[in-house]
């Protein structure tokens, strides 16, 4: 209903959704001596799916904590649908989050905890009941949906931590590594989730340290690490500015001299060079008049942009 | 309020599903009031009726019926005065007397007007024993008949004489002189024909004349002594009170290791995501602690009440000394929740508080049985008041008067310790 209601004023010209669905400023947040998050910026477009990338420990969960209101900043400013109070029941009632903790009763059912946690956002009786289907049709939990949560898989977990915060149909959410855990399986079953929320073009804020994750579901990636964002843009564009050229490796049977011309390194008889022309790369290794046992071209990845900006591996 | 309901429902549902939680909010408090009940006597009472007779009578008749009372297995009894047997009932140290009035043996303790006869005296509450009573009484008055018959006691002219003193009686009511000249005349051509074998005959058919009842029955009368409730009438009215603290540190210790377990694993962060205030979060953990403790102790005192004949003379005073103890707990749970921030923590530290309070203040040793410098100390525990207020609405004979002070305390601290514990928890949320 709200969502119609929101249409019908934007179709009326009474409502005017701000540009950005969450805008941060300057946020700090300190435990002690330790700075877990230090004067970070960002803004996320309506609509768009932006991811923190970074390695445990980086102030990812913090950051989210200060965008719901859960935590209190030493300073800054955070914005959610041009509110800048994300405590008030209005803002709530905008904002879905799936936090990193399994945040479940155990010892209720898929369809008790659901009921419950909807029940704190004003949905009760057929309305309620709607939703809760929903959520259990959603997250491919319906056939379970009286077994106890304790007797789940830890896949099946995630599935119910993620629906629990979309229950209330929210229009911005924040998802704080909602894959942490689980097996192969249930993680393409929360990314086919995730695409299909993006499809109904809801604004999602993604924290993440894998950096797959980043790649295949953001429209736009911040890489951060102790409190700090090192790097903000498209996934393209960062590994454009700071992935470095593709990378041609090729293994031969014995080493031909000629390509030490060409730089690169070698790993006993296989060989590494990156270059912006690896079509070239390759043409030039086959001139050397040797058969290749094996070849490929990669290009860099956010683990190579991470590495480039920090000096370290994302999973380090 | 939906949502602190919510809150509230949902805590109570966890506490059912943890078989753990529930033994310790209701098992073991009904454990200990058995367990100590039965160690102090509790059990036992019931089967021998502390009882006195009083024989006022003073014929060979009356003293065979005291005689057979003396003897028999279902009572302790004592002969007594008339007024001290009133008196021993009435403080509750004996369940009733049984008073052979002057004419008994003239009338056989059939008939006679209100001075005469055979006086029941029990407390109006004590139906079942009022009861039992009567029937051996009778059981009494029938074995004196037989033996006085069988063994030529002159019990022909016994029957005459009461038969001439019926017929001149012209204050009893001519239906009942009916059925007691008929009694009477029945017995007396029956022990005309009756001969010494035949006393098993005797027996039955006097039985059967009782059993009739009514007005040709035995003239018993049952007079209401009432109980001044000074003291407890059996180990289970102190065991069951006491127990009543278990079952508040039971559910106090549950919700406040919740608390701290939701916090930790994060379902507390989604409550608190949701859009309801902090205070209200915390209002239905509060809700569903003074729900717990309310069903919990009822429970306990409910099984006390039914099983054991625990005495409750004043039910809106119990039910208001349940709820006051209930809230003091709800906030002595919201302050043992802010003792760690570990569920192991808070479970260890308020344990040691709960021992100590317990200890004190009479969920070990009854407060009854407490010598005075431990009875000093124990003012300081807030079991002490839970259980006074309990015991004050069972056995104790409190009025408002007596409770209002006990109650205060445990509103007083049922506030302060919620106020403190929201504040607190408030504050580390932070």
């Amino acid at each position: 209903m709200r969502r119609i209601a929101l249409a019908r004023a934007l179709r009326l010209g009474a409502y005017s959704p701000p540009m950005n669905a969450i805008e941060v400023v300057g946020l700090r947040k300190s435990y002690g001596t330790l700075t877990a998050v230090d004067d970070l910026s960002f803004t996320v477009a309506q609509g768009e799916t932006f991811g923190l990338l970074g390695p445990n420990g980086a102030g990812k969960t913090t950051t989210i904590g200060m965008i719901v209101g859960a935590l209190s900043p030493d300073a800054g400013k955070v914005t959610v649908d041009g509110e800048s109070d994300p405590t008030r029941p209005a803002i709530r009632l905008r904002i879905g989050v799936a936090p990193q903790a399994l945040a479940l009763y155990q010892d209720l059912t898929a369809e008790e905890n659901l009921a419950f946690f909807g029940s704190l956002y004003g949905l009760s009786g057929a309305r309620l009941a709607e939703r809760v289907q929903w959520a259990l049709d959603f997250s491919g939990l319906a056939d379970r949906k009286r077994d106890r949560v304790s007797g789940y898989s830890g896949g099946m977990q995630r599935r119910l931590n993620l629906v629990c915060g979309l229950l209330h149909d929210p229009p911005v959410i924040l998802l704080d590594e909602p894959t942490v855990g689980v097996d192969p399986q249930s993680r393409n079953a929360i990314f086919d989730s995730i695409e299909r929320l993006k499809r109904e073009g809801r604004t999602i804020l993604y924290t993440t340290h894998y950096m797959e994750e980043a790649e295949r579901l953001c429209d736009r990636v911040a890489i951060m690490d102790h409190g700090k964002i090192l790097a903000i843009d498209s996934v393209e564009a960062l590994l454009r500015a700071h992935g470095g050229p593709p990378t041609v490796e090729i293994e031969f049977p014995e080493r031909p001299a000629s390509l030490d011309a060409l730089g690169g390194s070698w790993e006993g008889l296989r060989w590494r060079v990156q270059s912006e022309r690896p079509v070239e790369i390759l043409q030039q290794a086959m001139g050397a008049g040797r058969p290749f046992s094996h070849v490929s071209i990669e290009r860099s990845t956010l683990e190579d942009v991470f590495l480039r900006l920090t000096g370290r591996l994302l999973r380090d | 309020m939906n949502a602190i309901l919510a809150i509230a429902f949902k805590d109570l549902r966890l506490l059912l599903r943890d078989k753990a939680d529930l033994f310790w909010v209701l098992g073991f408090p009904i454990l200990i009031a058995f367990f100590f009940g039965s160690i102090g006597g509790g059990g036992g009472k019931r089967a021998v009726m502390p009882v006195a007779i009083v024989d006022q009578d003073r014929t060979p008749y009356s003293q065979a019926i005291v005689k057979q009372l003396m003897s028999s297995d279902a009572l302790r009894a004592q002969e007594a005065p008339l007024d001290s047997a009133r008196l021993l009932v009435r403080r509750g140290d004996l369940v009733g007397y049984v008073a052979l009035l002057p004419g008994t043996g003239e009338s056989f303790g059939f008939g006679g007007d209100s001075t005469s006869g055979i006086e029941i005296g029990v407390d109006p509450r004590r139906t079942a024993e009022r009861e039992y009573l009567r029937g051996l009484v009778t059981a009494a008055i029938f074995q004196s008949m037989r033996g006085s018959f069988a063994a030529g006691g002159g019990g022909r002219d016994m029957v005459q004489r009461s038969l001439e003193k019926l017929r001149n009686n012209p204050t009893v009511d001519p239906d009942l002189r009916g059925r007691q000249s008929n009694l009477l005349q029945s017995l007396d051509r029956f022990m005309s024909a009756l001969d010494s074998s035949s006393t098993a005959a005797v027996a039955g058919t006097a039985t059967g004349d009782s059993a009739g009842g009514g007005a040709g029955g035995p003239n018993l009368r049952v007079v209401e002594i009432a109980e001044a409730d000074t003291g407890p009438r059996t180990a289970y009215e102190v065991t069951f009170p006491s127990s009543v603290a278990w079952a508040l540190i039971g559910v106090c210790m549950s919700f406040a290791v919740s608390i701290v377990y939701e916090r930790i694993t994060g379902t507390f962060l989604r409550l608190r995501l949701a859009p309801i205030s902090r205070a209200q979060v915390l209002a239905g953990k509060g809700l569903a602690a003074f729900l717990a403790s309310l069903v919990a102790v009822s429970l306990v005192l409910l099984l006390g009440i039914t099983l054991f004949q625990i005495r409750v003379p004043n039910p809106l005073l119990l039910t208001v000394a349940i709820a006051s103890s209930a809230f003091c707990f709800t906030g002595v749970m919201m302050v043992v929740a802010t003792l760690g921030k570990t569920p192991a923590s808070v479970a260890g530290a308020g344990w040691a508080i709960m021992m100590v309070m317990s200890m004190t203040g009479g969920g070990m040793v009854p407060l009854i049985a407490m010598p005075e410098w431990m009875q000093r100390i124990s003012n300081f525990s807030l079991v002490k008041y839970a259980v006074l207020s309990i015991e004050g609405a069972v056995w104790r004979g409190f009025g408002w008067n007596e409770m209002l002070p006990v109650l205060s305390v445990l509103l007083i601290s049922g506030f302060a310790g919620v106020a403190i514990g929201t504040r607190v928890l408030e504050s580390r949320d932070h």
